[in-house]
Parts: structure tokens; sequence; C-alpha cells
């Protein structure tokens, strides 16, 4: 069992193109303006000329807990699990699993990148791991 | 807003971990024995304020009916949980002020053991079932980019927040853990005087705390609130009125409501994860009330988890940000502290009621009835993260 996102009007582009590999944020034609979630329109100059860029897909790591108590049934299994805020080059922020080493070795600061996990047909997940 | 309206009644039901009760009947509970405390009748109630939805389960018009009410004049219902604190005691008042209302119910149950448990995504409201082989989580208020990580309980958002902390102040994690213990202690002592408390038995020693297992690191078991079936309520009326009903009403010198960018959820996304509310909502809370954080007696901080007590000393101007964590350990929140804090055992050991018990407790500290009593205590605040508080006052 796995949690997954519905896509829906707002957020259905950014899975899309997370099931293409490919790690966006939602940003304005209009100013220029970039950010993550997405939103209805512009928060800077309130144009609806929205579309969507793909960032580095590297960042560091904001802040992070390590799960070791399932809040879900379909997290039984998971535990131990850390769970971070990642800050993307770009500045944006996006929660993630981290990948690649023990729940110990993470630490606020350490540098990741995106890797994709395809979980179903449709749904693809955008999870970071530590840059070696 | 100051001094124009008062909190005559005060009211709340058992709390315990499983009630026989429904939270209709909790409410009806509190909701009686405030109006018993102030010596109103519920014919008189013409304003009620509350949480809304799906907080708050109890409708106005269960209410309405369930006390015999004739009609309502106001009703308001204030989003987001524990940010809802400071926003119905706002609303009331400003009904009052404005002649909406004569006399308004502010009132919150809880029923957890029938689902809607806050440390579990699983059940109740909120909750997403699953559907088929899936758990599938829809993308409002953003949870669908949070839930697919195991991102899905108030404690591992505060988790984060600890962590975030322990990163920029440079505390060692034993400092921390020393810290969020001696929150969690003492609001276990105050708890073991307090007859209401669900701990009210239950000793917590050093050993015990830091024995117990990890929920989500930084955060151990006894960092986290409780999860227990309970009411509380009380009532406001006009500062006239309120002198002639009792001879020690709580006037209510300030309420403030906050809402922050990207608060959803639960300022994931803020740009300063450690600013818990923006600065000027203090000054919102200090400036309306004429006092200053030297003035208060007693602190009823919103603890979620023993961290928010913790950031609540900074966010409230008690100390200096980046140095609650060492004011815990010189200074402690007991007694015989400069600033005694959840005087009831809080959210952590006596129950967990969105905020409303450290209203009914600061409001039994400015009357002299409370169980640790601070002495002469004259000006109590009332606090959640976000900057939704009031300040009372004698």
């Amino acid at each position: 069992m796995a949690i997954l996102p519905v896509p829906g009007e707002l957020t259905g582009p950014y899975w899309e193109h997370a099931r293409r590999h490919e790690l966006v944020v939602q940003h304005c034609a209009g100013c220029g303006a970039a950010w993550h979630p997405p939103l209805p329109r512009c928060p800077h100059c309130h144009s609806a000329d929205l579309g969507w860029q793909p960032v580095s897909g590297r960042g560091t790591v904001y802040s992070y807990t390590i799960v070791q108590h399932a809040t879900h049934r379909a997290l039984a299994a998971e535990i131990p699990y850390v769970v971070a805020i990642v800050e993307l080059a770009e500045g944006h922020r996006m929660v993630a699993n981290i990948r690649g080493c023990a729940p110990e070795d993470v630490h606020i600061g350490q540098s990741v990148r995106v890797t994709f996990e395809d979980v179903t047909d449709e749904i693809t997940i955008p999870q970071f791991t530590v840059e070696r | 807003m100051r001094r124009e309206a008062a909190i005559v009644g005060i009211g709340q039901s058992e709390f315990s971990k499983r009630s026989p009760h429904s939270a209709w009947e909790l409410a009806v509970q509190a909701v009686l024995a405030a109006l018993l405390d102030a010596g109103l009748d519920a014919s008189e109630v013409d304003g009620m304020c509350r949480f809304a939805p799906p907080f708050e389960t109890v409708g106005e018009p269960m209410m309405v009916r369930g006390l015999g009410i004739g009609e309502l004049a106001f009703f308001a219902e204030s989003p987001l949980g524990g940010e809802a604190l400071g926003a119905v005691v706002a609303h009331a008042v400003a009904a009052i002020a404005t002649g909406q209302a004569k006399v308004v119910v502010v009132y919150r149950a809880l029923k957890q053991s029938a689902g809607a448990r806050f440390g579990r995504a699983d059940q109740g409201p909120g909750g997403t079932a699953a559907t088929g082989e899936h758990v599938l989580v829809p993308e409002d208020d953003n949870r669908s980019f949070a839930w697919p990580y195991g991102l899905l309980s108030p404690g591992q958002l505060f988790a984060l927040w600890a962590t975030r902390y322990l990163h920029v102040h440079g505390l060692r994690e034993a400092d921390l853990t020393r810290s969020l213990g001696t929150v969690a202690i003492q609001q276990r002592r105050y708890a073991n005087e307090n007859p209401a408390a669900l701990m009210r038995d239950r000793v917590l020693d050093w050993e015990t705390y830091t024995g117990a297992r990890m929920i989500s690191w930084p955060l151990r078991l006894f960092d986290l609130c409780l999860e227990n079936d309970g009411a509380c309520a009380f009532v406001l009326t006009s500062a006239e009125r309120a002198r002639s009903l009792r001879d020690d009403p709580v006037y209510v010198l300030s309420a403030t409501q906050t809402l922050a960018p990207y608060r959803e959820p639960m300022g994931l996304y803020t740009d300063d994860l450690l600013e818990s509310f923006p600065p000027a909502a203090a000054d919102r809370l200090y400036h309306g009330a004429g006092v200053s954080p030297k003035d208060i007696s007693v602190a009823e901080l919103y603890d979620a988890t023993s961290f928010m007590t913790m950031k609540g000393l900074e966010s409230y101007r008690f100390v200096p940000a980046g140095t609650g964590w060492k004011h815990l350990l010189d200074t402690g929140i007991g007694l015989d502290s400069p600033l005694p804090v959840n005087t009831h055992g809080g959210h952590l050991s006596e129950g967990y009621l969105h905020g409303m018990n450290g209203v009914t407790e600061a409001v039994r500290q400015l009357r002299g009835t409370a169980r640790n009593q601070v002495r002469d205590a004259e000006v109590a605040l009332v606090g959640a993260p976000s900057g939704s508080a009031m300040i009372l006052g004698r």
C-alpha cells in the first residue's frame, strides 16, 4: 500500500512532469516569478498566464525528522524514515524522503539531488538522494 | 477591545481517554457548567463562537436545540485548529462591543476516541480512506505534497521545527533533550496537583522521559500532547454586566488572530520555519492590552509538543529568540520561576483541548482559585503559535 497524490486541477501538470522524470515549479510568464507549491495565479503580479519551468533538482537539507512511529497503517513497514524539507538551489522548498544514506547520517545543509521513484504506472514521486 | 468584555463563567467536562459520552453531550456539560459558574441561564445566551469544522463537530444548531436557547443573534467559526484560539475570543468580544450579542458562549468538544485522532492520519475526518490498493490524497491544502512522503501529523511537523531550531541556534542534542524534558516534567508536576488532569496520578521522571520511545526524532513520546475526549467552555459578556454578575470577572485586555503566507499546511513553506508567527503579531497583542511581557504573571502556552512551550517563550518575547532552551535549563517554568507556564499541566499532561483549557486555567489563576496558584496573578497570556492569543486581566 502506498500513499499517492491525486493529481488535481492545480497539481496535475507537476505530477505529469514528474512521471517524465522532470522536476518543475510553477512560474509566471508575466513577471518571471516562480514558486512551489502551485497557485491559481501569480502571487506577485496576479497574472493568470502561468507555466512550469524545470529546476536543477539540486538542493540542501533545510530541516528533517526521523519518523519512528507510524501515523498511518500504510507506513507501518516504512519506519524509520526521514522526512526532510529540501531547499532547492533555486530557493524553493519541497518535502521529500532522503535516500542513499542511513537516517542518522542525514544532516541540515547536506547536499542532495532529485531522484524519481515510479510507484505506479501513473504516479512517480520525486525524492532526494545524498550527493556522493 | 481593552476591558470591553469579560469572562464570567468557565466550565469543563471530565477529560478522559475514552468517554462514554458523545461530543455533543460533552459540549453541553461544559457549557452548562460555564453558565452555572456565571450565574446565567441558557435562555440568556444570544451568541456563540467556536472552532470551525472539521475540528469542532458539534454545530451551533445542535447547541441551540440541545440547550433550549431561543435564538442566536451572533455566531462565528474560526478555522485552522489551534490558530482559532485567539480568534474565538476576539470574535466574542467584537460581537459584545458592537452590540451584536450580549452573552456569548465559546465551546470546544473533542471525542478523539471515536476517530479524528491528531496522531493518526488513517482515522476520521482529514484522514483518507484507502481506495483499493493505495491511499489517495487530494491536492487540498497541499497535503498531496506532504502525505506521500509520510508527513501526516502535527507532531512530525513540530519535529521539523525542532531540528531546525537545534541547527540554527547551535545546540547540542543533549541541550535540546534537557530543555524539552524540563517542559514535559514540570508540566507533569503541575498535572500531579490537578485533579482534573488526565495524568494526575502519573509521575514523570528524567529516566522515564529520556527512556521513552522516539516518535519523530528529536521528539520523544512525552514531548507530544495527549489525545483524549473532553470539552471546555467559557461565557463572555460586557464589562458592565460582568461586574453585576460577580466580583472577580476576568477582562479580555486583547485578543488576536494572525494569518501569515504559506500557512498551509502548518507553516511548512514559511521562509523562516522558526518564525512560527510574524513578529508584528506579538506587537498587536501587547499593544492592544497596554502591557509588556514583563507584566505577565502567568502564561498558558499552546503545547501540541514540548517544543511549542519552549518556542512560545521566545515568540511572545519573554526571552530573546534562540534562548528559550537556556531559560528552561537555568530558570524553568515552575511556580518559583518569574514566569510559571502551563500551570494546569497543559496539553502534555492535563488534556488536549485545542488551547481552550489554557483559557479556563488562566481564568482560575486570575480569580485566585487555581490548583497551582501563582501568587497575586494580575495578568495572564494564553497563546497558540501563529499569533493567535489573548491577554486577560483582573
